[in-house]
């Protein structure tokens, strides 16, 4: 008896350390997030959801993007919603919406298709709607349609 | 219909400005059908809706739905609900979801609606 309750005891410790062990933190949700006072210089790809509270150098490409009030982003953007509390100084580049507020401080050229600023936001640069007919817009055209040919090859193959 | 001018007591039909009419004193409609080539200016409130080519100055300027300038806008206060092909400048800018803009906005503050069509360079002054 005596015996076989400190195997039990070895088994159940045993069993509680693999337990603590084998469960690696995965993040399947896609989802970047620099604290506020993280400094990262780079380039994101393939990310569902960032959120930027520090500060971020280099290029985003995130389907959700939210720059919050002590965020600053530098650099090029793009994604299909994106909402800018804080300060961006270079590109975005929205497919869907884009929500400016009040906090917001933007230098550059933005591209949108929907486009929603809260009074008080400070923004200096280009704005440019998606769809409408530009002067300056057929080589991002061609880049697209390239881009639907080697999606399309890729799903042939 | 055109109205011109300045009417000194407040209209009845016009309630649903989001302005406080009762401080209007002199208040101005141009009414859909008025086409101006040149200049236009009012020391107070422009209510315009019609087509304009030149230069509009007020300190009030509510560009309705269906209204064009092509030219130069200047106001305190400029809320734009129609299509604009040209420069406007404002201390406030409220750009609204029928508006259609293209040129250079210079303003201290901006609030744009979703909807509106803008491909402009705006220029933020303190």
């Amino acid at each position: 008896m005596d015996e076989n309750n400190t195997d039990m005891d070895e088994n159940s410790t045993d069993s509680v350390g693999d337990e603590i062990q084998s469960t690696p933190i995965d993040n399947d949700a896609k989802a970047v997030n620099i604290g506020s006072g993280v400094r990262v210089d780079g380039r994101i790809e393939g990310a569902e959801t960032s959120d930027i509270s520090g500060t971020l150098t280099g290029t985003l490409k995130s389907s959700n993007i939210n720059i919050n009030s002590k965020g600053a982003f530098s650099g090029d953007m793009s994604g299909q919603e994106i909402t800018i509390s804080g300060s961006v100084d270079g590109e975005i580049n929205s497919e869907d919406y884009l929500i400016v507020n009040n906090s917001a401080n933007i230098k550059g050229v933005i591209e949108y298709a929907s486009l929603q600023v809260s009074y008080g936001a400070r923004i200096q640069g280009t704005l440019r709607h998606r769809g409408s007919v530009q002067s300056y817009s057929p080589v991002s055209t061609d880049e697209v349609k390239e881009d639907e040919i080697n999606e399309n090859q890729e799903v042939d193959q | 219909m055109a109205l011109f001018g300045s009417s000194e007591k407040k209209s009845e039909e016009k309630t649903e400005f989001m302005f406080d009419t009762e401080s209007i004193v002199n208040q101005s409609t141009l009414a859909k059908d008025i086409k101006i080539n040149g200049s236009l200016e009012s020391t107070d409130y422009i209510d315009f809706s019609g087509h304009l080519t030149g230069t509009l100055k007020s300190t009030t300027i509510n560009l309705k739905p269906g209204s064009y300038v092509k030219g130069t806008i200047t106001a305190d206060t400029i809320t734009v609900e129609g299509e604009v092909d040209g420069d406007i400048q404002a201390k406030d800018i409220y750009i609204k979801s029928t508006a259609k803009i293209k040129g250079n906005i210079r303003y201290q503050n901006i609030d744009i609606q979703n909807g509106s069509i803008i491909n402009a360079d705006l220029f933020y002054s303190s």
